[in-house]
């Protein structure tokens, strides 16, 4: 019988994902292959079809120190593929600070083709030092919609930041225009360097200088399939309530405000207003050198998920374009 | 919670004092040196005129310990004082509530004693690294990838904001006030920075821009080119971004001006910029990035306080 999951490739850790346009105009995968701790899963009778679903995966369900993995992607022009996790990537302990847990991935997505990479956060352990290093080379017209959130581990266990060390780094490349003349240009480098070592006596230990949050993410947006997608977060960071302002409108006035505040997109940012005011969720949204970077923070890791799902399902283009289980994670 | 005495000081600090006056002894001998084999002609510099020659010339009217003392001015016209660096965001969150169980509240210099060394490693972390590579290549090529790198990693319109409005400030004191005294306008220290200047002042057909003079790759050159040393230049940069944060906390009303040399002057400051200088002494560019991520929040959420004096 044919096993139901991809052959192996040869290098611990290494996994490799092509997906390319098949004739009938649907996105599929022309390989996929993995090697231990690795694993990758693709469901071979989708849904939807509208993107190609990869599960991004580790045994046990998490990695452990010193585990590399290192993962290329290859988005052919037209494809659409969509990457998610099943639940938080946990990374374990390890046993002395110069063992370090990594994982990389390469990403190329050629002209008109998509990539959709909404993961469960990570979660790193007490004890734990990883680092992380994605790299997007986008040509022109290809679209990412990428998020990065890492949480302060787990909470019943009373962990909060108590990792050793956690870097991350997203680099988002625009590559040449292919007649050779053109080089490579980094558009945004996103990096987020948490230290829990030894630091200078006036800084603040590292689960102090984190305020309180209990995750904190950054949502990474660029090309035509997600322009709609960056101009929503732009413009509701915009119709954000202007923090201390007072309202001196009589009770009446503001039922009245409430009751006229009828279109179902007022009424949904009223709820998510109150939302983000309960759960102290604080986020902003910039538009910068082509691409949308969102960043939010939350004490609690749901609220931040809840948060993001909320907002993607809201404007819909991620469940138009990608297919629902592109939001798998952020559900 | 931090320290709010800045009581302590680190051993580091003894070694870079140790090293500092070595530093200056052998630029007070050549200086000595210098004075000796010039003609006694009488030069710009009043303490060389003849009537003053029995004087000995302290270490400090040196060419780099005068500019060094020009950058570290709080009259250099970087329009630094318009910027709070996210005080005054961070101020208005935990005002409205949005701070952590345990976080003090914003009526009491508690607050500033938080913040301030947030900043600082922040602020470190993410851009000193930019002002030493400068220091090390200040050449064009080398100033202008290094302005590209910075302009992709400040991903908050606010931040870029307040960089680019310094960086741009501090182009300009160089080609007007600064570079003519390093030389005629031909000489290559006076000339370093124009074609630089003239990538950011043509019109750029790529989008985004090639350059947007960003103030640490700048801050980098313009030492380099005055003569300071990279540990002069980054101490004298993160020293700035100190002054900034104390002068808006005044501006914000947390405290008055005593209490903000109190602050500039403790040893703890000094030990706190010494150490930063020291952790990204060796960070190449490529490793700089963001280790206090609810520093961007605060920074980015400037644009929604209802009321600002400051423009970050």
């Amino acid at each position: 019988m044919d096993s139901p999951f991809p052959k192996s490739s040869s290098a611990p850790g290494e996994g490799r994902i092509l997906a390319r346009l098949l004739p009938n105009g649907v996105s599929g995968l022309s390989a996929i292959t993995y090697q231990y701790p690795l694993k990758l899963i693709a469901p071979s009778r989708p849904s939807e079809t509208k993107s190609v679903l990869v599960f991004l995966l580790s045994y046990g369900g998490g990695l452990v120190a010193g585990d590399t993995m290192d993962l290329k992607v290859n988005v052919e022009a037209g494809a659409k593929l969509s990457v998610v996790t099943q639940g938080h990537t946990k990374i374990f302990k390890s046993a002395t600070p110069d063992i370090v847990t990594r994982q990389s991935m390469h990403v190329h997505v050629a002209s008109g083709a998509a990539l959709c990479l909404l993961p469960d956060p990570v979660q790193p352990f007490e004890g734990s030092v990883y680092e992380q290093t994605q790299v997007f080379k986008l040509a022109k017209d290809a679209t990412l919609c990428l998020l990065d959130w890492v949480t302060q581990g787990r909470t019943a266990r009373g962990e909060d930041w108590s990792f050793v060390r956690w870097v991350g780094r997203n680099e988002v490349w625009a590559t040449g225009d292919g007649s050779g003349a053109g080089t490579d240009r980094l558009l945004v480098r996103d990096a987020v360097i948490l230290d829990g070592g030894p630091r200078h006596p006036q800084l603040n230990s590292l689960r102090e200088s984190m305020h309180a949050m209990g995750v904190v993410g950054t949502l990474l947006l660029r090309g035509p399939l997600v322009k709609s997608l960056g101009e929503f977060f732009v413009s509701e960071f915009a119709a954000l309530p202007r923090l201390g302002s007072r309202d001196f409108r009589s009770d009446e006035a503001k039922a009245k405000a409430e009751s006229d505040a009828s279109s179902p997109l007022e009424r949904w940012r009223a709820g998510r207003l109150e939302m983000e005011k309960e759960s102290k969720l604080l986020w902003s949204a910039a538009s910068v050198r082509g691409c949308v970077v969102v960043k939010f923070g939350a004490p609690a890791v749901e609220a931040g998920r809840q948060w993001i799902g909320s907002m993607l399902a809201q404007e819909g283009s991620i469940s138009e374009i990608f297919g629902d289980y592109a939001l798998l994670c952020v559900k | 919670m931090t320290n709010p005495d800045f009581a302590t000081e680190g051993n580091s600090d003894e070694n870079e004092l140790e090293q500092e006056i070595a530093d200056l002894e052998r630029r007070l001998a050549k200086a000595k040196a210098r004075r000796n084999t010039r003609s006694q002609s009488s030069e710009l510099n009043p303490l060389t005129t003849p009537s003053s020659a029995g004087l000995q010339l302290s270490p400090i009217s040196t060419s780099a310990n005068h500019f060094l003392l020009l950058l570290s001015d709080s009259a250099l016209p970087l329009g630094s004082f318009a910027f709070s660096s996210g005080l005054e965001s961070y101020l208005a969150h935990t005002k409205a509530g949005f701070h952590g169980a345990g976080h003090p509240p914003a009526t009491s210099p508690a607050p500033f004693a938080s913040f301030l060394p947030l900043s600082v490693s922040a602020h470190a972390s993410a851009t000193l690294p930019f002002v030493l590579a400068a220091h090390r290549d200040p050449s064009t090529a080398s100033l202008a990838a290094l302005d590209d790198a910075l302009d992709a990693t400040i991903i908050c319109t606010v931040g870029r904001r307040a960089s680019v409005a310094q960086g741009r400030a501090l182009l300009s004191i160089w080609e007007r006030s600064l570079s003519a005294a390093l030389g005629p306008p031909s000489s290559a220290v006076a000339a370093a920075l124009q074609p630089f200047s003239a990538l950011l002042k043509n019109p750029h057909k790529t989008d985004p821009p090639p350059v947007s003079a960003h103030l640490a790759p700048l801050f980098g050159a313009v030492g380099r080119l005055a003569g300071l040393g990279p540990e002069q230049t980054a101490y004298v940069y993160m020293l700035g971004h100190v002054k900034a944060l104390v002068s808006a906390a005044v501006r914000a009303g947390m405290f008055g001006p005593y209490q903000a040399q109190k602050t500039l002057a403790r040893p703890g400051v000094q030990g706190l910029v010494a150490a930063m200088v020291e952790r990204e002494w060796k960070t190449p560019v490529e490793k700089a990035g963001q280790c206090v991520p609810v520093m961007d929040l605060w920074f980015g959420r400037h644009e929604v306080l209802y009321s600002r004096i400051f423009n970050s």
